[in-house]
C-alpha cells in the first residue's frame, strides 16, 4: 500500500512512456511509411529542401505536427487536472469545472452557426483562425465569469465556484442546444465533430502558439506545487503556514484558463486526459504535487498520443474523432475510481 | 504578573468578532508571556476557539487587534507569523493520501527558503515526541482520531523547532489538542508542552478538561465568567466559586498525594 | 434561364491544351508521377478521391471508376461506390488518410473540409479541384470539367457534358411550357429529431424551383425549424422531402401524424413526394432525371 515509487522513478518512467508513445506514434499512420523512409526523413531534417519525397511531407507537414500538438495537448490537460484537484481538495476535479471546456464549446458554435451571419467582417478578417480565437476567448471570458462569481469576503470559495461552475456549465449547454436547433445540418455536423474533439488539421503555425501557451503554462505552474501541498491541509491551515492562498487559487485558474483554453481552441473537447493522468500518478507515486504535476503533465501527453494514433489507424483513411477514444477509456476509469475514492468522497 | 509589552509578548486589546448579528467574542483583553503554558477555558460557545484564531492571526477582530512584539499581527504578515507561530487544529479534513510524514513534513513548510542541516532529523523528533513513529508511512486518513491528533501535534512542533536566530518569541497554540487522545497520551502531550514552555515556547491551548488545566497550566484564560474574561495565576484564578458560576456545576476541590488540587464534579 | 451561360461553358472547356502542357511539366518536376493528359491511353491514368456523392457519380458517368481510389460517406450511388474505401465525412476528412490513397487528384464541393486539411493535401503536390456549389446547373457542369480534367478524361467529359446539357435543356423546354398554376412545394429535411424546412439559397430551393414549383416559404436563407404557425401561414400544396428522412420518422404514416402538418393544404390531400436524398439535392448528372420526375409528380399531386 505505501510502496510508492520515489520521484526520480516516476518521473523517469513516465518520460519513458511519451517518448515510446511519440516512437509509436512516428511510426503509426494511414500512410505507409517504412522505418527506413523515416530515417530518411529525420536525416535530411539538416540539409534544406532537396528531396521533397511524398514520405517527407506527410511526416513533416501532417503527422509531425500532430505529434506535437498531442504532446502540448496532453501535457496541458494533465498538469490543469493535477491543478484543478489540488484547488479543489478532490481527486475527481477537473479544468471542465471552471467552464474552459463549455465556454470554448459555447464560443464555437457561436462562430459555427452564428458567425457568417452575424460577423461576416470577422472570418474575412482572421480567416481560419476565427474559431480558434472565438473559442479561446469564450473560455477564457466563461472561466472569468466563474471566477467573479465565486468572490466573497475573505477570498474565493471553491464550493461557490463548483457551485458557479455546475450553473454557468448549464447555462452553455442550454446556449449549445439553442445553436443546434438553430443550426443547419452542416453547421450540426461541424459543431458536433468540434465537441467530439482532434488532432487533424494541425498546422504548425497553431502548433507553435498552442507548445509555448502550454510550456508557459506548465512553467508558472511549477512553483503551486508546494502551495497546493499544504492547501490539502485545508485553507485555513496552509493560510497558516504562510501560503498566499488567494494568489494560488487565482494563478491556478489563470494558468488552466491558458493552457487548457488554447488546448481546447485548436483541437476541441478532449476529455478526461485531466481526470485519469494526475490520478495515475498518484497511485503509483503519492500526492506530492511536486511530483504529480510534472508527471501528470508527461503522461497526459503519452495518453494523448497513444490515444490518437489508434484514432487515426483504426478506421483508416477515415479517422475516430479523438474524445470519443478518450471518454471510451475514461468513463471506465471515472467509475473505478468512483469505487475507488467510494468513503472519501 | 504581566510581561512587559515588545517583549515577546502575544496580546490582545479590547477585541471583539461579530459576524452579522451574532457575537462570537466580546471585549477581550489578554496578555501572554512566553515560556508559559496558559489554558483557555470556558463553557461550549464561549468563544475559546475564537480567541484563539484571533491570536493566531487567523482572523481579523471587528474590533480591537491582536498584536506581537507590541506590532499588530496584520503588520507581520502571515509567512513571518508562520515562522514563530504554529496552530494546532481542532480538526482538519486533508484531501489526498498523504502520509503522516508528509504531514510533519509540511510543518517545516515556512521554513523551505532557509532550510537547517538537520530537516529529515526534526521530524524524526517531533514525531518521536508525540509517539508518532511507527505510523510515519500511513496514510493519515486512515488512522484513528487520536493518532490522527498526535500526528497533527508534531507538524506543529516541526515547525516551530529551533529557536528563532533573532532571539524573537515562539509561540505553539492548540485547540483542544486533548480531546481526541487517550487518558495517557493525554497527560504525555501536556507534560510536552510543559517541557516546551521551559525552553522558552509561550504555549496557549484550549482546554476542556479543567483537571488537566488546574494540573499542567501555569495560568488561564477563563472566557464566560460574570463581569468578563478571567486572566491569571491557575490557581488564583480557578476557585470553586467561579468555576460553579461559569460552568454551573458543584465543584469540590481534592488534593492529591503529589499535592496538585483536582476538581471532583458532581 | 441559363442557355447562354450553358453555351459558353461548351466553348471554354477547348481552351486547355497549353494548360495540359503546362501541368506536365510542373508535375513532372515535383516527381509526383507523370501527368498523361494527352495520352489517355498510356498506362498510369490519374487516382482520383472523390468526396461528395454527385462527384462519385460523375466518375462513374465517365467510366472512370477504374481510376477511383476513395470516396467520402455522402458517395452512395451507384451501388459499387459503397465498396470503394471511405475517406471519412465530407467535412472531417483526413490528411494522412488521403494521402495514403495516393492519389493524383482530389474533386470536392467548397463544403469539404477542414480547409487545413485540404492545404495539406495541396502541399504534398495533390491536385484538389474545389467546385463551388451554387446550386445551379453550372455546378453540374463544373462538376463534370472538372472529373474530366482530373481523370485525364476531357474528351469523354465533353461528350457527357453535351448530353447532359441537352437533358436539361429538353426538362426545362417541357417544364416551361406546362400550364397551370404552379404549386407552393415545401421542402422537410430530417435526419434527426428536429425537423427543418428549406429557405432561399438551398439545394432544394433551387430544385423546387427547376421542377416548376414555388417554395412555399421565403424571406430566409438556409434551413429553419419546423413550427406549426410557419406551416400553417406557409400554406403548402406538396410536401417534399427524402427518403431518408422518412425512414428517420419511421415511415409516411408516422410522418403525417406530426401536428405542424395537420393545418396545411397538402397534409388534407396528403400529398407527399419523396426522393432519395443524393439524387434529389445532389446536383449530379442525374439531376435532369430527378427534375423530369419531380415535374411529373408535381402535376400528378395537383390534379
Amino acid at each position: 500500500m505505501s510502496q510508492r515509487l520515489g520521484a526520480r522513478a516516476v518521473l523517469f518512467g513516465s518520460a519513458v512512456l511519451l517518448v515510446a508513445a511519440f516512437a509509436v506514434g512516428a511510426v503509426s499512420g494511414a500512410y505507409a511509411i517504412s522505418l527506413s523512409q523515416l530515417w530518411n526523413v529525420l536525416t535530411s531534417l539538416g540539409q534544406g529542401a532537396g528531396s521533397q519525397s511524398p514520405e517527407h511531407l506527410v511526416f513533416l507537414n501532417i503527422r509531425l505536427p500532430r505529434l506535437v500538438l498531442g504532446v502540448a495537448a496532453g501535457a496541458g490537460l494533465g498538469m490543469a487536472g493535477t491543478l484543478m484537484q489540488g484547488l479543489f481538495r478532490n481527486p475527481l476535479a477537473d479544468p471542465g469545472l471552471i467552464g474552459i471546456s463549455s465556454g470554448a464549446a459555447l464560443a464555437a458554435g457561436i462562430t459555427i452557426v452564428l458567425g457568417a451571419s452575424f460577423w461576416p467582417m470577422l472570418p474575412r478578417t482572421l480567416g481560419s483562425w476565427t474559431l480558434v480565437l472565438m473559442a479561446f476567448g469564450g473560455g477564457f471570458v466563461v472561466t472569468l465569469l466563474i471566477y467573479g462569481l465565486s468572490r466573497s469576503e475573505g477570498g474565493t470559495r471553491m464550493a461557490l465556484m463548483l457551485l458557479a461552475g455546475i450553473a454557468i456549465n448549464a447555462l452553455a449547454g442550454a446556449g449549445l442546444g439553442l445553436l443546434s436547433v438553430m443550426a443547419t445540418d452542416e453547421q450540426l455536423r461541424s459543431l458536433q465533430f468540434w465537441l467530439l474533439g482532434s488532432l487533424g488539421g494541425a498546422r504548425w503555425s497553431a502548433v507553435i502558439l498552442v507548445g509555448v501557451a502550454v510550456l508557459l503554462s506548465c512553467w508558472a505552474a511549477a512553483s503551486l506545487a508546494s502551495p497546493l501541498n499544504a492547501i490539502a491541509l485545508g485553507e485555513a491551515q496552509a493560510a497558516l503556514l504562510g501560503v498566499d492562498v488567494e494568489r494560488t487559487k487565482r494563478r491556478a485558474v489563470v494558468i488552466t484558463a491558458v493552457a487548457v483554453g488554447a488546448v481546447t481552441a485548436t483541437t476541441g473537447i478532449i476529455g478526461f486526459i485531466g481526470l485519469i493522468a494526475p490520478h495515475w500518478v498518484r497511485m503509483v507515486a503519492g500526492p506530492d504535487h511536486r511530483i504529480v504535476l510534472p508527471a501528470s503533465a508527461l503522461l497526459g501527453a503519452a495518453l494523448v498520443l497513444a490515444a490518437d494514433t489508434v484514432a487515426r489507424t483504426v478506421m483508416a483513411p477515415a479517422e475516430l474523432p479523438l474524445g470519443v477514444l478518450t471518454a471510451f477509456i475514461g468513463v471506465p476509469m471515472f467509475l473505478l475510481m468512483l469505487r475507488h475514492f467510494r468513503g472519501r468522497i | 504578573m504581566t510581561a512587559a509589552k515588545g517583549h515577546g509578548a502575544l496580546a490582545c486589546a479590547a477585541v471583539e468578532v461579530r459576524i452579522g448579528a451574532k457575537t462570537l467574542l466580546a471585549n477581550a483583553s489578554v496578555e501572554l508571556a512566553p515560556g508559559r503554558v496558559t489554558a483557555i477555558l470556558g463553557p461550549n460557545g464561549a468563544g475559546k476557539s475564537t480567541l484563539l484564531s484571533v491570536l493566531a492571526g487567523q482572523r481579523e477582530p471587528t474590533q480591537g487587534r491582536a498584536t506581537l512584539d507590541g506590532r499588530p499581527l496584520s503588520g507581520h504578515g502571515m509567512p513571518m507569523l508562520a515562522l514563530r507561530r504554529a496552530l494546532m487544529p481542532q480538526e482538519s479534513a486533508v484531501a489526498f493520501d498523504f502520509t503522516a510524514q508528509d504531514i510533519v513534513a509540511l510543518g517545516r513548510y515556512p521554513h523551505r527558503r532557509a532550510p537547517t542541516r538537520d530537516e529529515d532529523a526534526i521530524m524524526a523528533e517531533a514525531m518521536a515526541l508525540t509517539d508518532v513513529t511507527a505510523l510515519a508511512p500511513r496514510i493519515l486518513n486512515t488512522l484513528s482520531g487520536g493518532e490522527k491528533a498526535r500526528v497533527h501535534l508534531a507538524r506543529a512542533l516541526a515547525q516551530l523547532w529551533h529557536p528563532r536566530p533573532d532571539g524573537a518569541s515562539r509561540w505553539l497554540l492548540l485547540d483542544e489538542p486533548t480531546a481526541a487522545l487517550d487518558l495517557a497520551h493525554q497527560h504525555s502531550a501536556m507534560r510536552l508542552l510543559r517541557a516546551w514552555a521551559a525552553r522558552g515556547v509561550g504555549v496557549v491551548a484550549v482546554l476542556h478538561d479543567l483537571n488537566l488545566a488546574r494540573r499542567y497550566a501555569d495560568e488561564v484564560v477563563v472566557l464566560g465568567a460574570p463581569g468578563g474574561l478571567r486572566q491569571g495565576a491557575t490557581a488564583d484564578v480557578l476557585q470553586p466559586a467561579l468555576i460553579e458560576a461559569v460552568w454551573r456545576m458543584p465543584c469540590q476541590p481534592v488534593t492529591g498525594a503529589d499535592g496538585v488540587t483536582q476538581y471532583l464534579f458532581g | 434561364m441559363t442557355e447562354q451561360r450553358d453555351l459558353s461553358f461548351l466553348s471554354s472547356s477547348s481552351v486547355p491544351r497549353r494548360r495540359d502542357a503546362l501541368r506536365l511539366l510542373s508535375a513532372a518536376a515535383l516527381g509526383a508521377g507523370a501527368w498523361p493528359a494527352f495520352a489517355q491511353d498510356s498506362k498510369r491514368l490519374p487516382r482520383l478521391v472523390t468526396v461528395s456523392g454527385a462527384i462519385t457519380e460523375v466518375v462513374y458517368a465517365l467510366g472512370a471508376e477504374g481510376q477511383l481510389v476513395g470516396t467520402d460517406t455522402t458517395s452512395l450511388f451507384p451501388a459499387a461506390a459503397r465498396a470503394t474505401p471511405k475517406v471519412g465525412y465530407m467535412r472531417q476528412l483526413s490528411a494522412e488518410g488521403l494521402l495514403s490513397l495516393k492519389p493524383d487528384a482530389i474533386i470536392a464541393t467548397n463544403e469539404s473540409g477542414p480547409t487545413v486539411v485540404l492545404d495539406q493535401i495541396r502541399t504534398a503536390g495533390v491536385k484538389v479541384e474545389i467546385i463551388e456549389a451554387d446550386h445551379s446547373w453550372g455546378e453540374v457542369q463544373r462538376k463534370v470539367q472538372a472529373v474530366g480534367r482530373a481523370a485525364a478524361k476531357e474528351v469523354q467529359a465533353r461528350e457527357l457534358q453535351a448530353r447532359l446539357d441537352a437533358e436539361w435543356a429538353q426538362v426545362l423546354q417541357r417544364i416551361g411550357g406546362a400550364k397551370g398554376r404552379k404549386p407552393k412545394v415545401l421542402f422537410v429535411l430530417s435526419h434527426s429529431a428536429s425537423p427543418q424546412v428549406s429557405g432561399e439559397k438551398t439545394a432544394a430551393h433551387a430544385v423546387i424551383g427547376f421542377a416548376g414549383g414555388v417554395n412555399a416559404l421565403g424571406g430566409f436563407n438556409g434551413y429553419r425549424p419546423m413550427t406549426a404557425e410557419a406551416m400553417a401561414s406557409a400554406a403548402p400544396d406538396i410536401i417534399l422531402t427524402s427518403t431518408q428522412s422518412i425512414e428517420a420518422h419511421g415511415g409516411v404514416e408516422r410522418f403525417w401524424q406530426r401536428s405542424e402538418l395537420a393545418l396545411t393544404p397538402a397534409y388534407k390531400k396528403r400529398a407527399l413526394i419523396t426522393q432519395d436524398a443524393l439524387l434529389l439535392l445532389g446536383f449530379g448528372p442525374r439531376l435532369p432525371a430527378a427534375i423530369g420526375e419531380l415535374h411529373d409528380k408535381f402535376r400528378a399531386a395537383l390534379a
